[in-house]
């Protein structure tokens, strides 16, 4: 069947029920998109479908036909990092980084749809993004600060 | 050839060719540098290249966990030899004996990096820095003092040569006996550098942990492991999933079943046409909440490890007695990148990548399933998703070689979260019980009797696997302790009891007492080892004694601490930034604690609120000593993360086991603390200019006792069951 990851329609070869997680990492070699927990309750594997943050360990590629898929991987334009990538930077946010694709890929959604969030937005969307290291204080100022990128005119 | 050139342990090392290395013993054995073309008998556990492209490569002996030890360790390098940190590439070293420089092992834990390579790493710098100026002299035919390196540069009035046309030269001088430090007051990084140096990868989906190596001619594999601990299969049948697409063969090894083929998703669809018939488990139907009454009933007075005073007499003379007993479960590690190896196996020869902390731990592991020798084990380091002591095993390493050389291919072996947390090696269970006597508003006395499960005497894992073939690394974590092994007390209790035997409070009449608990659960170290109970313990009893003797429990433990000392520092400090002096706000419990592991004091206050029947914490301030913070925003991290660690634990996590059968699968039953449940965290560094000690752990052991002791505040409940929301929810019944 064909994928659209990032901008490129792929041929992959795997059955409908074969999970999009394995369709990045191992048919693609997308490997920023990470193996969690399998049953979409850490998040680890967040990816966008149509702009929308879905956990790929539990969608199955035959649901996808063409919609657009982005990965951590297509989120920078031309090795320039979109703001959320840069923000993230800035507030030193990971520790051992496994998480952070999921959680990067979460909070440019959230900022899609809400450019302003307050803190209980942040609590609303990215409470299922969970973080063993403890990076949240971090990834709570680097949203905000992403925020700010975003609204100074910085190009997603 | 050397025998570590053969073994290939050091990628990105330059020997011989147009770039400088030199090498260094690091850990506590004397510094001696050396060049890498003559480093003779020096067993070296450090390397420093800088190439002729003027980039710098250094060699550590320690794995990337995001402790932050990448960046630490670049931040000294590029310091005293004087270049933008960014020039800096760090590589982890392969197995090699060399590098085993913490107890006979190479291995990241303990939160020792950084102590142990304050010195060499920043000698070897300085070194290469003065030859690099001693070339650049040379050929100006100038005198070195009338030179200095700057900014990768060697610079000579209005004149400047880069060290990449230098090193050439360099590598033929002699290495100097006693490379000069920069003075404190000189330092542009140390103290200074915020940015890590190992982000870029992690942010934009390019680093390469251990779950994404793949070698060429790769298969990978998915285990089925028994729902009994221990059990091994009996019967597999595997005829329908032998046709699934892709698969390549169906094993059964004495610790279950592997599903090969070429990816891992074909293999995982497979494993659901897998049946499996088990043995009987190994642990015999153990169940723990029939462990916690039974240790909770039980009244013995177990083996003394620490006895000062007489505190038979002191609580015999006390007016009134206070304690109770104080409970902590089972814990899983549960880094979030799921357990993995990939193994290559040729004839008597095994070469593994893997996640590890270990990597000598990881040999022998590998060594002793292939019953080939520790030598010919190759463990190359990938970076961590997390480890917290529990990638300091090889138990994915052995079995992926054993399907690699069953299937004479390649092959990557990936769990599922759901192996990960029933197959764990936990934090041990933990009972003990505290007395303490009070008179005339005095303290008389305190006992507190420790039940636990030793973590070293463990035949299911660092023994048997390792120590036999270590026996140098057991010797010296004893001798460490000044603890004698075949006396009363055991390795054991020095893990099970640190942070009691060791206290800096000045109590005249007190004793520690350890009784191992025997089950055949695997334990093992979690962050902070035994100090994550122990500080609960002994925290938790400074709080009753205050109440008990009606003071506050900041002047209590100011009062009992070493006047002037890293403690009273700390506490100091801490009253201050907490305004401890202020009342909270009303409906706001407000605990402290403080703990000194890993050499490093640490000390919190955490604000605590009800939120219908949970508990919740609003706000954390920590105070931290941990000498010369090299790193500050890392050492801010650590405390954050350790915070959010131990509030995990604290709040929400235990594992159970019902029949022998571990009862949590996936974070559904085993919570992480999530983003709206976080607190609030103010740090504090203390300035200091001694060497630096662990930032890794410190930051845990005290959060629970300041939750405890906040909900106390608040409630008049003295919760001294964790996890705590349990203890909270169930407070009338018990």
């Amino acid at each position: 069947m064909k994928l659209v990851v990032n901008g490129t329609a792929t041929e992959v070869a795997v059955p409908a029920d074969t999970p999009l997680l394995w369709a990045l990492r191992e048919e693609l070699g997308l490997t920023g998109t990470k193996l969690g927990c399998g049953a979409a309750l850490c998040g680890a594997c967040t990816v966008h479908v149509d702009g929308v943050p879905k956990r790929s360990c539990v969608t199955a590629c035959g649901d996808l036909g063409d919609r657009p898929i982005t990965t951590i991987e297509g989120l920078a334009t031309g090795g320039v990092l979109h703001p959320v990538q840069q923000a993230w930077l800035e507030a030193n946010v990971p520790q051992c980084g496994y998480c952070q694709a999921g959680q990067i890929m979460t909070t440019v959604a959230l900022l899609a749809a809400k450019p302003r969030p307050t803190d209980d937005d942040i609590d609303a969307a990215l409470s299922a993004n969970l973080c063993r290291c403890g990076t949240y204080p971090r990834i709570r100022k680097a949203v905000h600060r992403a925020a700010e990128l975003l609204a100074k005119g910085a190009v997603p | 050839m050397t025998a570590w050139s053969r073994r290939g342990f050091l990628q990105g090392l330059v020997v011989g060719g147009a770039g400088l290395t030199l090498a260094a013993c690091g850990g506590g054995q004397a510094l001696r540098i050396a060049r890498a073309d003559r480093t003779g008998d020096l067993a070296a556990s450090l390397y420093i290249t800088v190439h002729a492209t003027g980039r710098v490569s250094l060699i550590v002996n320690k794995a990337e966990v995001g402790q932050g030890v990448s960046t630490g360790y670049a931040t000294l390098v590029a310091e005293e030899l004087c270049v933008p940190i960014d020039h800096v590439d760090v590589h982890y070293a392969s197995a090699n004996k060399a590098m085993r420089t913490s107890a006979n092992l190479q291995i990241t834990g303990g939160s020792t990096s950084m102590f142990e390579a304050y010195v060499p790493l920043r000698q070897a710098a300085a070194a290469a820095r003065e030859m690099l100026v001693a070339a650049a002299a040379q050929t100006w035919r100038v005198a070195p003092a009338a030179c200095r390196a700057v900014d990768g540069r060697v610079v000579h009035g209005d004149t400047a040569l880069p060290y990449g046309e230098l090193t050439r030269r360099a590598a033929r001088l002699e290495v100097p006996a006693a490379p000069k430090l920069k003075p404190a007051s000189e330092h542009t990084l140390i103290g200074k550098v915020d940015r890590r140096v190992d982000l870029r990868g992690k942010i934009d989906g390019t680093a390469i942990y251990g779950i994404d190596v793949t070698l060429p001619g790769m298969c990978n594999a998915y285990p089925i492991f028994a729902p009994a601990f221990g059990a091994r299969p009996t019967h597999v049948a595997a005829e329908r999933a032998r046709q699934r697409p892709g698969v390549i063969d169906i094993l059964a090894f004495d610790w279950g079943v592997a599903v090969v083929a070429e990816k891992l998703w074909q293999a995982r669809a497979a494993a659901r046409d897998v049946a499996v018939t088990w043995s009987a488990g190994s642990l015999g139907g153990l169940d723990s909440r029939q462990l916690t009454t039974a240790l909770r009933a039980h009244d013995a007075p177990g083996n003394t490890v620490t006895d000062r005073g007489d505190v038979a007499e002191a609580l015999a003379h006390a007016e009134q007695r206070i304690g109770g007993t104080y409970e902590a479960p089972y814990l899983a590690h549960a880094p979030l990148e799921p357990n993995n190896a990939t193994a290559r196996v040729t004839g008597d020869r095994a070469e593994i990548w893997a996640p590890s902390q270990s990597p000598t731990v990881a040999q022998a592991y590998v060594a002793d399933a292939l019953g080939i020798a520790m030598d010919d084990v190759d463990v190359h380091v990938t970076l961590c998703g997390g480890g917290f002591g529990r990638r300091a095993l090889g138990d994915a390493c052995a079995q992926a070689a054993q399907i690699a050389r069953r299937v004479k291919r390649p092959v990557k072996l990936t769990w599922s979260r759901e192996d990960e947390m029933r197959l764990g090696h936990y934090r041990p269970i933990y009972s003990a019980k505290v007395e303490a006597g009070v008179a005339g508003g005095k303290i008389t006395g305190a006992r507190v009797r420790v039940r636990s499960q030793s973590i070293l005497l463990s035949g299911e894992t660092l023994v048997g696997a390792v120590l036999s073939q270590l026996p140098e690394a057991l010797g010296r974590m004893v001798s460490r302790a000044g603890l004698a092994l075949f006396s009363t007390n055991t390795v054991g209790d020095m893990l099970a009891t640190e942070g009691l035997t060791n206290t800096p409070y000045q109590l005249a009449d007190f004793q520690v007492a350890f009784e191992p608990v025997q089950t055949k659960l695997p334990v093992l170290f979690w962050r902070s080892v035994g100090n994550s109970v122990t500080g609960f313990i002994m925290e938790s009893l400074l709080d009753e004694l205050a109440v008990a003797t009606s003071q506050d429990p900041f002047a209590l433990r100011r009062a009992l601490l070493p006047a002037k000392s890293r403690q009273t520092r700390v506490l100091d400090r801490l009253a201050q930034v907490s305004g401890w002096s202020t009342p909270p706000a009303p409906g706001v419990g407000r605990g402290m604690a403080r703990h000194f592991a890993f050499e490093t004091e640490v000390a919190q206050v955490a604000e605590v609120v009800l939120d219908g029947d949970r508990l919740r914490v609003r706000k954390v301030y920590c105070v931290v000593d941990c000498g010369t913070a090299v790193n500050p925003d890392i050492v801010r991290a650590q405390m954050e993360g350790g915070i959010i660690f131990g509030l995990s634990a604290a709040l929400d996590q235990e594992i159970t086991l019902v029949d022998g059968v571990v009862q949590q699968r996936n974070f559904d039953s085993f919570p992480l603390l999530r983003m709206h449940e976080c607190p609030e965290i103010v740090v504090d560094i203390l300035p200091s200019d001694e060497r630096p000690t662990g930032v890794g752990e410190p930051g845990l052991p005290p959060i629970a006792p300041a939750v405890a002791n906040a909900v106390f505040q608040l409630t008049g409940v003295r919760l001294r069951r964790m996890p705590f929301q349990r203890a909270w929810r169930e407070r009338g019944a018990a």
